[in-house]
């Protein structure tokens, strides 16, 4: 139960009957409990004429999936299953994350009737947002008394990761092509492998005509070439603490998730398979088998709950995840912060056995504002802080050279630059036949 | 992708009062309870309590007189507690002959209305009388200061205290001097202290008691107080009980707030706060339960970075530092000249003065050799690094290439590009 505006305004009047009619405050006394009681029976009377907040139907109508950044429409249906007239407002009580704005709606609900409230989510945090009650205040025919219940209506939404790097996409792609005999410009190499015979055209390279060939037809027939395919790609995401530090205002941890899925949709594109699987000290998001756009429906989705665990990765056991996940060569893409010789110690130990069954690629983000700070030495304070952010420079320069030492490469770039970076990587080593 | 889930009557998270009547009854019948033995306490403890005007006719604490009273009215004496001065000159004006007690702790009375008693009936009691009281009505008796004697004995010709013989030693007395005419004595205790005095006239007899034991429930039990209570206040059909008042107090200067204030000004602050508290339950009143949300803790990647440059300020590692910045240097310097990164650091120092032109010896001392021996020195050194630095790589920059673009220095390496 609760009151409202009106009420009070209700009360508050009677400042006049009392001035007017309250010559001697004996009267005036009386004249205030006379107000007082007509303002509460008019209340109770209200309050009984209201109708009931608890016999109300809810059904919903809601995505079960949203990306991070785009709206969605969560529709509430209420019925009214009473017998009186609901008049009030109705709160849908999602999380403050999943942006539901101003989430109060005044409502008529006629008896047996049913009307759809339609609330525009913007969820700004990635994972899974929920919806636990629905309050409705029922107020009565006079709006000066109203009843108030919470009825349970859960409800949860998925927001997924936002992919912002898939404007990458299309550009990798043509580059892709361009590796492909499908296109005029023929890029041969150890990473091709024999595709068809065609016919010479102007322009196609002399020395890829086959003799053989065309000495049986009567034409020129030129060989085309196209890049290896069915690869096996396995992309290790490293979701440990040091996953949740924030560069430009994102966790590096999402920065991963974007290098992770252009990577993925750029592979499959390419027809190779990509396997994924986040770890720190046990499997968060396993993905496996899945090609097309169901391989980045369901990385997405297994992505969109993980956050960073408080917990120091287990690099001793990705050896035998990788190899449960597959036992031939494969691209092994290791995304994970690469700081300091000491916390890349447990990397390092390991690096040398995946080097030795497969291509192994560290990605790893770094902090531009790094690079400004060298540079700024106007004074002392500023003049240690380069010191610093040398040292810092220096420190993830020796990691990158120990992991160089023991066969892997290295991509580093900031938010924005990681996965186009690491796409390029994954063109020029399929390129060169190194997968 | 949309689910609709089916329509349900949800249940409802909010009890209903029934609900929350049988929830929370344990602390209803508990609260109840509580106040009912805190009523019952206060009850018990006002009877037996001290509180309570003294002397007041119907006072039954150890201060009050209600015992007198109950016993003379027993007696047949009509008592009338009045409680201001007209109504004492109305009481004793309606039974002719009536015996006042008057007593005055709290000094209400001026010395006009004080002068005015005589006249209201043929015998006064004027009880525990203050500075005033005396002045107006025994200009002849003072003050005795509080009784040392061990008994007090009646030991005058007044009849009421010859029959009481003896009252409860102590208390206060008065003091009649020598050539005080027309008084007498009772009760003395000492030189010219007396506990009760008495002054006969033609119509008139004042009888003055100088302490309120004689009459109080506490103490009227014992020895003759009762006895010359009674004997005072008894001799007369009506006794007019008097406990001035702030009523008698005259009014004085211009009309107060309150008989100025109009008569609705109570009452609409009354209203006042029912709107206040009504307007509290309005905007007081959630909207249902809050959600809860776990938050993300938000942690740069930069802090350790700041955190080791406050470290370094701390402790003025100047040596530290600079050479942090110089193998940041060198390792760009040597990239510039085309030196491999494993190259050692005499051949990179050969190759940037054979680029730049400045002497070895200075390159050296600039790369390896100086230590900066105050923060000023630091902050020169670390110029003449980026100046060397830009320096080589202006130099080692093809001739034609970017020109104008000598003063930034190289753009860092490794970070924010591709790895080779």
């Amino acid at each position: 139960m609760t009151l409202t505006g009106r009420f009070v305004l209700l009360v508050a009047l009677g400042v006049v009957p009392i001035v007017l009619l309250g010559g001697t405050p004996e009267e005036a006394l009386a004249v205030l409990g006379g107000w007082l009681l007509l303002a509460l029976v008019l209340g109770g009377i209200d309050l009984a004429l209201a109708a009931s907040p608890r016999r109300v139907g809810i059904s919903r109508v809601l995505p079960s999936r949203v990306r991070l950044g785009e709206e969605v429409t969560s529709e509430l249906y209420l019925s009214n299953e009473g017998r009186r007239r609901l008049r009030g407002i109705v709160r849908d009580a999602w999380q403050p994350s999943a942006g539901a704005g101003n989430n109060r709606t005044a409502i008529v609900l006629p008896p047996g009737e049913r009307r759809m409230l339609s609330l525009t989510l913007r969820p700004y945090r990635r994972g899974e947002r929920t919806a636990a009650h629905v309050t409705i205040r029922s107020t009565g025919p006079f709006g000066l008394w109203a009843r108030q219940a919470t009825l349970l209506a859960p409800a949860r939404i998925r927001v997924l990761p936002p992919f912002h790097s898939r404007k990458h996409l299309p550009s990798r792609i043509s580059r892709l092509k361009e590796l492909d005999g499908r296109t005029s410009v023929l890029v041969r190499g150890q990473g091709t492998e024999f595709d068809s015979l065609r016919e010479y055209v102007r322009g196609d390279d002399v020395r890829s005509i086959d003799w053989r060939a065309t000495a049986r037809r009567n034409d020129v027939v030129v060989r085309t070439w196209r890049p290896e395919r069915d690869r096996r790609i396995v992309i290790v995401i490293d979701t440990g603490r040091t996953s949740a530090a924030r560069v430009v205002d994102e966790p590096r941890l999402d920065t991963a998730f974007e290098a992770a899925l252009l990577l993925a949709a750029l592979a499959s594109t390419a027809g190779d398979r990509v396997d994924f699987l986040a770890w720190d000290r046990r499997v968060r998001a396993r993905v496996q088998g899945a090609s097309g756009a169901e391989l980045l429906s369901r990385m997405v989705d297994g992505m969109a709950l993980i956050e960073p665990e408080l917990i120091e990765i287990d690099w001793t056991a990705v050896p035998g995840q990788i190899r449960a996940i597959t036992g031939q060569h494969a691209l092994v893409v290791l995304i994970t912060p690469m700081d300091a010789p000491g916390a890349s110690t447990g990397l390092l130990s390991v690096l040398g056995q995946l080097t030795q069954r497969h291509t192994v690629v560290v990605a790893s983000v770094t902090d531009p504002a790094v690079v400004d700070l060298v540079r700024d030495r106007s004074n002392r304070e500023d003049l240690y802080r380069a010191a610093s952010a040398e040292r810092t420079m220096l420190d993830s320069a020796r990691v990158a050279a120990a992991v160089r030492q023991l066969g892997a490469d290295v991509v580093t770039g900031s938010p924005e630059q990681l996965p186009p970076a690491l796409a390029d990587r994954y063109i020029a080593l399929k390129a060169a036949g190194r997968l | 992708m949309s689910t609709a889930t089916p329509t349900f009557s949800a249940r409802s998270s909010t009890p209903t009062i029934r609900a929350a009547l049988r929830r929370s009854a344990f602390w209803l019948v508990a609260g109840a309870g509580a106040i009912v033995v805190a009523i019952i306490a206060f009850l018990f403890a006002g009877a037996g309590g001290t509180a309570g005007p003294p002397l007041a006719a119907d006072n039954p604490a150890p201060v009050g007189g209600m015992a007198v009273v109950e016993v003379l009215r027993q007696q047949g004496v009509t008592v009338v507690p009045v409680n201001t001065l007209q109504e004492a000159a109305d009481a004793t004006g309606k039974a002719g002959n009536a015996t006042l007690f008057v007593t005055d702790a709290s000094g209400y009375l001026s010395s006009e209305q004080l002068a005015d008693l005589p006249g209201l009936a043929r015998h006064t009691v004027l009880v525990d009388p203050d500075f005033t009281a005396l002045q107006a009505l025994a200009p002849g008796v003072g003050f005795g200061g509080v009784s040392t004697a061990d008994s007090l004995d009646a030991d005058c010709p007044v009849a009421a205290a010859e029959r009481a013989g003896t009252i409860s030693p102590g208390g206060k007395t008065l003091g009649l001097p020598s050539d005080a005419a027309g008084y007498t004595g009772c009760f003395p205790s000492g030189d010219a202290a007396y506990s009760v005095i008495e002054r006969v006239t033609a119509d008139h007899t004042l009888t003055l008691v100088a302490d309120t034991a004689v009459f109080a429930n506490e103490t009227i039990a014992s020895f003759g107080n009762a006895a010359l209570a009674l004997n005072l206040l008894g001799t007369e059909d009506t006794l007019v009980w008097y406990l001035p008042t702030l009523a008698d107090v005259p009014v004085t200067g211009p009309p107060s707030l309150g008989a100025l204030t109009p008569g609705w000004v109570t009452p609409v602050l009354l209203l006042l706060f029912v709107v206040t508290a009504a307007a509290m339950v309005w905007r007081g009143r959630r909207f249902g339960p809050l959600v809860a949300e776990n938050l993300p803790v938000v942690v740069r990647a930069s802090e350790t970075m700041e955190g080791r440059a406050r470290l370094y300020a701390r402790g003025n590692a100047r040596l530290r530092a600079i050479d942090a910045l110089r193998m940041g240097a060198i390792t760009r310097m040597a990239q510039a000249a085309g030196l491999p990164r494993t190259a050692p650091l005499d051949q990179v120092i050969r190759s940037v003065a054979a680029l730049t032109g400045r002497s070895p010896d200075r390159v050296h001392a600039v790369l390896v050799g100086e230590e900066p021996a105050g923060d000023a020195a630091m902050m020169t050194l670390s110029d003449a690094i980026d100046d060397l630095e830009s320096a080589t790589v202006l130099a080692a920059r093809p001739p034609g290439s970017a020109p104008g673009a000598g003063d930034s220095p190289a753009s860092p390496p490794s970070t924010g590009r591709m790895e080779p």
